[in-house]
């Protein structure tokens, strides 16, 4: 039962399904598609479930769609790295238990269910991402990804909310039209989408257009990944959008260009066709300077949920270093806090959601004093900020030691100073934030007259707080996974 | 070439309690205070004997150890009680028991007890797991999670100056807690993830730029915790912000962890022959010199009697350095009976400040004339504290400072022995004049001034744990050389590290 093949396909197919029959199966109040979309997270999750414990039993396989056999059809494959659908389903899940309160009152009640329709197809686009295994199906799950991901950044409807969606959907436009460019390039260098095929085609094809390639699909893949200086629509989509899509924008979307970068890698290093040092370079120093501009940025912000989405910039320029320095310890590093920073920053984005909800303030002025009213909320934040700046045992500290410990096997001893010390930078906001909670008198009787969110706020607030701390003192579980994706990654070098 | 580690559950427990303690706290006191008072005292107390029975097999010869959690394929969190480890441990507990009895009379009233408690006991459990930590990520886990948690001790009283006293410490900590992760990113990719060794850990041919980076980043880091100018900066306003009991653990020894990490760092992770091929020791020996006379030079005009002290401190723990920097058995000794030592010292001091400041409203030196006459007691803890500060036999302060004098004579370098007396004599010039004031002036604050305070001795809660730590600075230094008692564990610390 648990090596069914068609399960991966389903696997893809029931959130996509799920989220086209929300409309249909709606009430007047939200309520029933949000009983429904619950129903096709779990079925989802639970499916994920099923494939992880088949990967580990059985190592990677791969599901040939409609009969077609690569590399002539579409493949998917599930291999130790796909087992990171767990994440985007529990993230996926809980942003949707999170949102029963939540949409209600953020958004006009008729555009509820097109909310968690639009919520389903954008966990469908990431999870297709993450387990097809050709380029063209890649692109194709990447703007089910993007569109479902402007979509919802507007829905609220407010100017300001069509303004970023906007910015956002111009900006994402551009760069899905540069990955179509870089795939076909590919495509026409060696006359296949199937990533295995294309490796092995790729060797000896002429140089010139194979760089052009790959640097169409990095512009393309590094804007939809916010790195410094293309990040500028990032803060107003990610502070705008409802908090639980702030969430998953976060936590999940913007890793879609990480995530692609590394089938690049797969694909570059598979091939020995291509050498990427120069990009790498450029890309570790663009990572260093979007740490510090990330952080840089947030010291100045008063609201909240822009303080989070320029964390996510510093964030990003951390996974973009450890990419960069192309040594096995950082790609470790990065790749394990592609999905600790997707707790960490969905912890924090829920968290700040639930105290916007609770008191109707979004500065931290406003949110002074908030923590003798919501104690728990309050203290997840806290744990996923300590967290998010990688104070040891947390699941952000990881990241920090082994992009580090990858700087110094990469001979770049300065950037491994760079990142503590942009750490030390990001924790500045951070500090500013636990004491506005704690430390400092409310301004009126607003925030600490409120009470405490209500349970399907607090408990996936809870829930993912508990996971920061979880997935820092048990880094081994997620390491068991991606140490020998990576080795797999850097064999091709000889070992890095 | 080490002792065989027994395995033991102990030291877990030692520090897992008062963590579960901590959390407990919230919803205990819903019960009521009482329920919570009693909830801390039994956790606290039973950590200090388990503390105890652990320094009293160490002094046995036994080192215990516990692995805890697999943090990374590479490294575990491990815990391993040496004797060097064991007496801190020790130290940390019975002096955190001391301040917690001390707080349930000084806070009452207070506001946000429960973060206050909440945070004091889970700081037990942090510096303890670095007391106990077995290898250098453990350490920093440990020194990380301590240095920031007590933010909130530190920011307690909410006051404008408090703020910006916490901020002044957050700043101050995480640089050096950076610094320090640094080091030990460096130190594991030259070495690889050891668990603390005499002798060291890194090999005398890693790179020599690379051993000075490490170096010089671990005494940098742990240098701002163990306040050497100039990174002292944090310590003189951190001081007279947080309340007094902590203050006194503050003092007694979270600068002393700093110092403790210098010590790690020296003979377990460098080891004496390769610190002194590299030869950077004579540095150390005159930043800490340095400190020891500069910071007693600024104590000498500081009017706020918490700001006195915390100089005193910073002044105190250089000497703790500076014996390191010697690189000899005795001053090792020296440096390992001192910290514990001060810490009593030190931490009577502060219980003293704060009584004054409850009882008296003094804050100040200048208030304290004639204050003798209305607390006799308190005042003559106050002088038999300050007196083994400034090193008078037979006290506590004498001991350290003997083996530390002898240390060095025995490395050779007489010279240093100004450096000593010269800290000795400042200490009593900035330290005796408030004995004086006490006890032969006139009082200032007439009866009328004490409308709040009431002038007259504390109760039992808030007395006896000053009694208790007076009585210790007396007993470590009458009994300094029987069985048992700190000079014993440290000397075999000392020997375990030159082994």
């Amino acid at each position: 039962m648990i090596s069914w093949p068609p399960l991966l396909v389903l696997f893809v197919l029931t959130p996509l399904v799920g989220a086209v029959l929300t409309p249909a199966v709606s009430d007047a109040t939200g309520r029933r598609s949000w009983e429904w979309a619950i129903g096709t997270m779990l079925l989802t999750s639970a499916m994920a479930g099923a494939l992880i414990m088949r990967v580990l039993d059985e190592g990677p396989f791969s599901y040939v769609v409609g009969g077609w056999v690569a590399p002539y059809g579409i493949e998917l494959h599930f291999d130790e790295f796909s087992a990171s659908v767990a994440v985007v389903c529990l993230l996926g899940l809980l942003a949707v238990v999170f949102s029963r309160h939540y949409a209600p009152a953020a958004l006009a009640p008729e555009r509820i269910p097109y909310y968690y329709t639009l919520l389903l197809l954008n966990i469908t686009g990431m999870i297709g991402f993450i387990v097809t295994g050709d380029l063209f199906n890649l692109y194709v799950f990447m703007e089910i990804l993007s569109l479902s991901a402007y979509a919802l950044v507007a829905i609220s409807g407010e100017k300001t909310a069509e303004m970023a969606a906007f910015k956002y959907l111009v900006m994402g436009a551009v760069s899905s039209l540069s990955i179509l460019f870089g795939v076909g390039l590919l495509y026409a260098l060696t006359g296949s989408l199937n990533m295995a095929d294309v490796t092995m085609r790729l060797a000896g094809s002429a140089k010139a257009p194979l760089v052009v390639a790959f640097a169409a699909l990095t512009l393309g893949l590094m804007v939809k990944s916010a790195l410094f200086p293309l990040h500028i629509w990032l803060p107003d989509a990610h502070a705008i959008a409802p908090s639980p899509v702030s969430a998953i924008l976060s936590g999940l979307v913007v890793k879609v260009g990480i995530l692609g970068m590394l089938r690049m890698y797969q694909i570059a290093y598979g091939s020995g066709a291509i050498d990427l040092s120069g990009l790498n370079l450029m890309l570790t120093w663009l990572g260093a300077i979007s740490i510090v501009m990330g952080a840089f940025f947030a010291v100045f912000q008063d609201d909240i949920k822009m303080m989070l989405a320029y964390s996510t910039i510093s964030n990003i320029g951390y996974i973009v270093m450890g990419l960069g320095l192309a040594s096995s310890y950082s790609l470790i590093g990065a790749t394990v806090h592609v999905f600790n920073h997707a707790l960490i920053k969905a912890t924090l984005f829920l968290g700040a959601g639930a105290l916007i909800h609770q008191t109707g303030q979004r500065t931290l002025s406003g949110l002074a004093g908030v923590g003798r009213s919501m104690p728990f909320t309050t203290a997840a934040i806290s744990i996923g900020a300590i967290s998010i700046v990688g104070i040891p045992p947390t699941a952000g500290f990881l990241c920090k030691w082994y992009i580090a410990l990858g700087a110094l096997q990469a001979g770049q001893p300065l950037f491994a100073v760079a990142l503590v010390f942009g750490a030390l930078l990001i924790f500045v906001y951070y500090i500013r934030m636990v004491n506005a909670f704690y430390f400092r008198k409310p301004q009126d009787a607003g925030a600490s007259a409120v009470h405490e969110a209500p349970a399907t706020m607090l408990v996936p607030v809870l829930v993912l707080a508990t996971l920061c701390l979880v997935m820092g003192v048990l880094g081994s579980l997620p390491l068991s996974f991606i140490e020998p994706a990576v080795a797999r990654l850097l064999a091709p070098l000889g070992g890095g | 070439m080490e002792t065989e580690a027994t395995r033991s559950i102990l030291p877990l427990l030692a520090f897992a309690l008062p963590l579960v303690a901590a959390v407990l706290t919230a919803p205990v006191q819903r019960v009521s205070e009482r329920a919570r008072a009693a909830l801390l005292l039994v956790v606290a107390a039973s950590v200090a004997v388990m503390t105890l029975v652990l320094a009293a097999g160490a002094a046995g010869g036994s080192v215990y150890d516990t692995y805890i959690l697999q943090l990374t394929p590479q490294i575990w969190m491990y815990l391993r009680v040496d004797a060097a480890g064991a007496l801190f441990g020790a130290t940390v507990a019975v002096l955190w028991l001391l301040a917690l009895v001390y707080s349930l009379g000084y806070m009452r009233g207070e506001h946000r007890l429960g973060r206050y408690y909440g945070f004091f006991i889970l700081c037990l459990a942090w510096t303890l797991g670095l007391a106990y930590a077995g290898n250098l990520l453990t350490f920093l886990i440990f020194y990380e999670l301590f240095s920031i948690l007590t933010y909130p001790l530190v920011v307690h009283e909410e006051t404008p100056q408090a703020m910006a006293a916490g901020t002044k410490y957050i700043v101050y900590i995480l640089v050096g807690g950076t610094l320090v992760l640094l080091a030990i990113v460096l130190t594991f990719f030259s070495a690889g993830v050891q668990t603390f060794a005499a002798g060291g850990i890194l090999s005398s041919e890693t790179d020599p730029a690379m051993l000075q980076a490490i170096f010089w980043c671990f005494l940098v880091g742990f240098g701002v915790k163990a306040a050497l100018v100039p990174l002292h900066g944090w310590v003189p306003d951190a001081h007279p912000a947080a309340p007094a009991p902590f203050s006194a653990v503050l003092s007694g020894v979270m600068v002393a962890a700093g110092s403790f990490g210098i010590i790690r760092t020296v003979f377990q992770v460098f080891g004496p022959s390769l610190l002194a091929a590299m030869g950077v020791m004579p540095y150390v020996t005159g930043v800490a010199g340095f400190t020891v006379l500069f910071a007693a030079a600024l104590a000498v005009n500081q009017d706020n009697l918490k700001r006195r002290l915390a100089y005193s401190t910073i002044s105190q723990m250089a000497y703790v350095v500076l014996a390191v920097s010697l690189l000899g058995l005795e001053s090792t000794v020296g440096a390992l009976v001192h910290i514990t030592n001060h810490a009593f010292m030190k931490g009577g001091l502060f219980l003293c400040a704060g009584l004054f400041i409850r009882r008296l409203g003094a804050y100040n030196v200048r208030q304290l004339d004639g204050a003798a006459r209305r607390m006799p007691i308190t005042a003559a803890c106050f002088t038999i504290a300050c007196l083994g500060m400034i090193g008078t036999p037979p006290l506590s302060g004498f001991t350290s400072k003997w083996y530390l004098g002898l240390g060095m004579l025995e490395t050779d370098r007489p010279w240093l022995l100004a450096v000593l007396l010269g800290g000795a004599l400042m200490a009593a010039i900035y330290l005796l004049p408030i004995v004086y004031r006490m006890y032969f002036r006139e009082p200032v604050i007439t009866p009328e001034d004490l409308t709040v305070a009431e002038g007259r001795e504390a109760p039992a809660t808030m007395l006896g744990p000053l009694v208790v730590a007076t009585a210790l600075t007396v007993l470590l230094g009458i009994g300094a050389s029987l069985p048992g008692m700190p000079v014993e564990l440290a000397r075999l610390a000392a020997e375990a590290f030159f082994h």
